[in-house]
């Protein structure tokens, strides 16, 4: 029984799954901007370069870690494991192979939130263990940008939960047996999104980590091994934010029911999950291309005046529907 | 699937376990150095950068503010209706102190002294 529950955690559908959908992400994304720029994009690691992101890691795992003189030692080599311990621990509570997550309780909603929170404090902290200049300049972005886009975030993730009236994940699935929460709260979906490319640091809110302004941004000073693993984060982050969107808009792995056969079933639910976590990765991918990157103070303000308002009246219409 | 409610506190720590162990034996394939001189200079890209006390962190206040009030809304936003104290007491300890050890870290390097 151990075992079994060591198995889904570490291997499949937990940790090891995920990491895999974040290489299989970068690659997409790589190929659809590189499509969308008239290139060609990864061709060289296996057939299409699809293994191009899992070279990257390990070339970047084999390098040489320059610690800076100034560097607070400690943050700065076991920062990186944190940072990834955050979303790595948000994939045990997102339902795969049915309504049900390998881990599951009634508040785990809540602790997604605080992991993502987390997650953008941990990145805080790196960009200020490493001493340099850029990272100083990047973390005053990130962190005006990162109090713009975490209520409608919030907001964002409440309003499922409303719909649904549980603060479980698996609860709120369970609940779109029925009809998926983003024909009811259509908004809310939208808004998730435009705060997961702001949580991602990915177009146009690429404004903390912009290479052309400010080189590397809170990632400049790492090399090596730490680079390595917060560039992994940054994939896995892309994988359970997607499965997060898929989970509370979109049914999670639910669907049509096809065969008595439960394993046949579980199957299926598999293929409903990756065909629908897909979709959003291509939908993010697409968005992200298509942008140019805003300044800070307009991404502020968008956030600030038009979507952190939006958000609210999506949650105050679901309230009166659910009244 | 499991059902087994220890397992919503030993998921997170073995994951944060296997990461580490994964982490550290990464660390020896590749060099890592430290020591003094250019090399080991933050990198300012040629720029005259000001020296690092001279940028306010009063951003970072904030900051640590915001997300104390976020996350104790939260946890109170979800304990309204539970029907034991244990889960709300759980994640009122497990992120109110996540958030505390990082703002004493903030405080004690200096990150919330104003310049």
């Amino acid at each position: 029984m151990i075992g079994t529950e060591l198995f889904e955690i570490l291997l499949f559908p937990g940790l090891t799954f995920f990491v895999w959908i974040g290489f299989i992400f970068d690659w997409l994304d790589r190929k659809t901007q590189a499509r969308m720029q008239g290139r060609r994009g990864p061709i060289m690691a296996g057939r299409y370069g699809y293994l191009q992101p899992v070279a990257d890691f390990f070339k970047l795992t084999s390098k040489e870690e320059i610690i800076p003189e100034v560097a607070d030692k400690f943050v700065f080599l076991f920062g990186p494991p944190l940072f990834f311990a955050a979303p790595a621990i948000g994939t045990i509570f997102i339902p795969v192979l049915g309504a049900q997550a390998i881990v599951s309780n009634d508040y785990d909603l809540l602790f997604v939130l605080f992991i993502l929170a987390f997650s953008a404090l941990m990145a805080t902290m790196l960009g200020y263990a490493g001493g340099g200049r850029w990272a100083i300049i990047s973390i005053g972005r990130l962190v005006v940008q990162y109090t713009g886009y975490e209520i409608p975030l919030v907001v964002a993730l409440v309003t499922p939960a409303l719909l649904a009236r549980s603060l479980s994940i698996s609860g709120i699935v369970s609940a779109q047996q029925g009809m998926w929460f983003i024909v009811l709260a259509p908004v809310s979906f939208i808004v998730f999104i435009i705060s997961a490319l702001a949580e991602l640091e990915k177009p146009p809110f690429d404004i903390p980590s912009a290479k052309t302004e400010i080189v590397g941004g809170w990632m400049t000073e790492f090399s090596g091994r730490p680079l390595a693993y917060i560039k992994l984060t940054k994939d896995l982050s892309y994988a359970f934010l997607s499965a997060l969107a898929v989970s509370l808009f979109l049914g999670g792995p639910l669907g049509p029911v096809l065969f008595a056969n439960p394993i046949l079933q579980t199957v299926l639910y598999f293929i409903y999950f990756i065909v629908k976590l897909f979709a959003v990765g291509f939908l993010i991918f697409t968005i992200k291309t298509a942008l140019a990157r805003v300044k800070i103070d307009q991404a502020a303000r968008l956030f600030w005046m038009l979507i952190t308002p939006l958000s609210l009246i999506q949650l105050g219409i679901v309230m009166v529907l659910r009244w | 699937m499991i059902a087994f409610d220890i397992m919503v506190v030993a998921g997170p720590v073995l994951i944060i376990v296997a990461d580490l162990i994964i982490y550290i034996l990464m660390g020896r394939m590749g060099k890592r150095s430290t020591g003094t001189g250019n090399k080991f200079q933050s990198f300012t890209g040629g720029e005259e950068a000001a020296p690092r006390g001279k940028y306010g962190s009063e951003l970072f206040v904030f900051a640590a503010l915001f997300m104390v009030a976020e996350t104790f809304v939260l946890l109170l936003s979800g304990s309204f209706a539970a029907p034991s104290y244990f889960y709300p007491l759980l994640f009122l300890a497990g992120g109110s102190g996540v958030i505390l050890i990082v703002t004493w870290w903030l405080m004690i390097v200096g990150g919330l002294r104003p310049k």
